[in-house]
């Protein structure tokens, strides 16, 4: 049964039972459980495959199979010689407040469980929040994408320049953006050959 | 024939704060490649220390500065919202030209790029101030790395290389070498 209300739109299949909103916001401050939710949805994995994958206890490790699944997050889609084989779930959490919509991805997750190795993504989280480190987030790929600078991310997202530097060389990192390239791109007059003259161009307006 | 390099401020951001082994291979590059690395105030102020208002202080180029292979440039003329109509200076209209030329390829127009454009400026100053130079510019902006290749020669200046590092950490390894500093082409 498909709904088309104010608060609940779906398709098809009934929306099912929500009841584990806090473990979507507790993805936003613990990194270790957002590294496990990200690691089933990279690949569909086992318990004991994430216990020899990730520094968190065996018995964390469940504790938070657990909680995932109690959230909708992750299900089960099947065994494994013996052991129970999960998923993730993709999802956006969309928080409106005032005239600010943000979008909290499991793409935004998987760069935060990446936080106790690039300390900076904590402490933009910490103290702009994550309306900013989700814009931040955007800028960075426009700007491997040319159409930002870097001195626009920073007015932009209102971070100091190091700051701004410090979270976009982690950014850079972990979404491995352009990681073929290593030697610059010269530029020179002859990789411009239109006729147009800027400088008449201007002196004309 | 003197070259020089200009460098923004991503470039020092990425070698870290002095005393470090980036900056030591840089100075060797620097010497073996015979230039100077020059940056335009407005790259001086960014990376200067805040916290110590009374004596500013800039941790990434200020010993760079005092052992005499990194210039400030003078300040540049040029107003962001007077145009340059009434200006006839090359380096403020150069300024200008770079303004309208990065606000034209960006998403967010206006923002900041006058001081992106103060790069292409100091390249045209230097060109103005020197009869036998080549300047290289190096940045992390794709746009700025073009408009560094394109507006100078609107001035009859055409030794210029523009240098564009992606992803910016690749400076780290890729700007303090004597080819990153030396003419290629």
């Amino acid at each position: 049964m498909s709904y088309d209300t104010d608060h609940v739109q779906n398709v098809g299949e009934s929306p099912g039972m929500l009841t584990g909103i806090p473990t979507f916001v507790e993805l936003l401050d613990n990194p270790k459980l957002a590294a496990l939710y990200t690691a089933i949805r990279h690949d569909n994995t086992t318990g004991p495959e994430l216990i020899d994958a990730t520094s968190v206890s065996k018995k964390t490790v469940y504790d938070y199979l657990h909680k995932l699944e109690q959230a909708g997050l992750i299900s089960i889609v099947g065994e494994d010689a013996g052991t129970t084989v999960y998923t993730a779930e993709e999802f956006t959490l969309t928080v409106t407040v005032s005239e600010t919509e943000v979008s909290i991805t499991p793409a935004l997750i998987e760069v935060i469980a990446q936080q106790t190795e690039y300390p900076v993504i904590g402490r933009v989280l910490a103290d702009h929040g994550i309306v900013t480190f989700a814009l931040a987030y955007d800028l960075v790929i426009a700007h491997n994408d040319g159409g930002v600078t870097l001195r626009q991310i920073a007015e932009l997202t209102d971070l100091s320049s190091g700051t701004t530097y410090d979270l976009v060389e982690a950014l850079y990192s972990i979404l491995d953006l352009d990681a073929t390239e290593s030697e610059p791109t010269t530029y020179t007059p002859a990789d411009f050959t239109d006729s147009d003259s800027l400088l008449a161009d201007a002196g004309e307006e | 024939m003197y070259t020089a390099n200009i460098a923004d401020t991503v470039i020092f951001r990425s070698l870290g704060k002095e005393p470090n082994p980036r900056l030591e291979t840089l100075k060797q590059a620097v010497k073996e490649a015979d230039t100077e690395i020059w940056v335009p105030p407005v790259v001086y102020h960014e990376l200067s220390d805040a916290s110590e208002a009374d004596v500013p202080a800039n941790p990434y180029l200020d010993t760079a500065i005092a052992e005499g292979w990194l210039r400030v440039g003078l300040p540049l003329p040029g107003d962001r919202g007077e145009g340059f109509d009434e200006s006839t200076d090359p380096v403020a209209i150069a300024r200008a030209i770079a303004d309208d030329f990065l606000n034209a390829r960006s998403k967010y127009p206006e923002t900041n790029n006058w001081r992106d454009a103060a790069i292409v400026a100091l390249a045209v100053r230097l060109f103005e101030e020197n009869t036998r130079i080549r300047v290289i510019t190096h940045t992390a902006d794709e746009n700025l790395a073009k408009a560094c290749a394109r507006i100078p020669p609107e001035f009859g200046y055409y030794e210029i290389e523009s240098r564009y590092y992606n992803p910016p950490q690749t400076v780290k390894s890729e700007f303090p070498t004597v080819d990153s500093l030396s003419w290629m082409y």
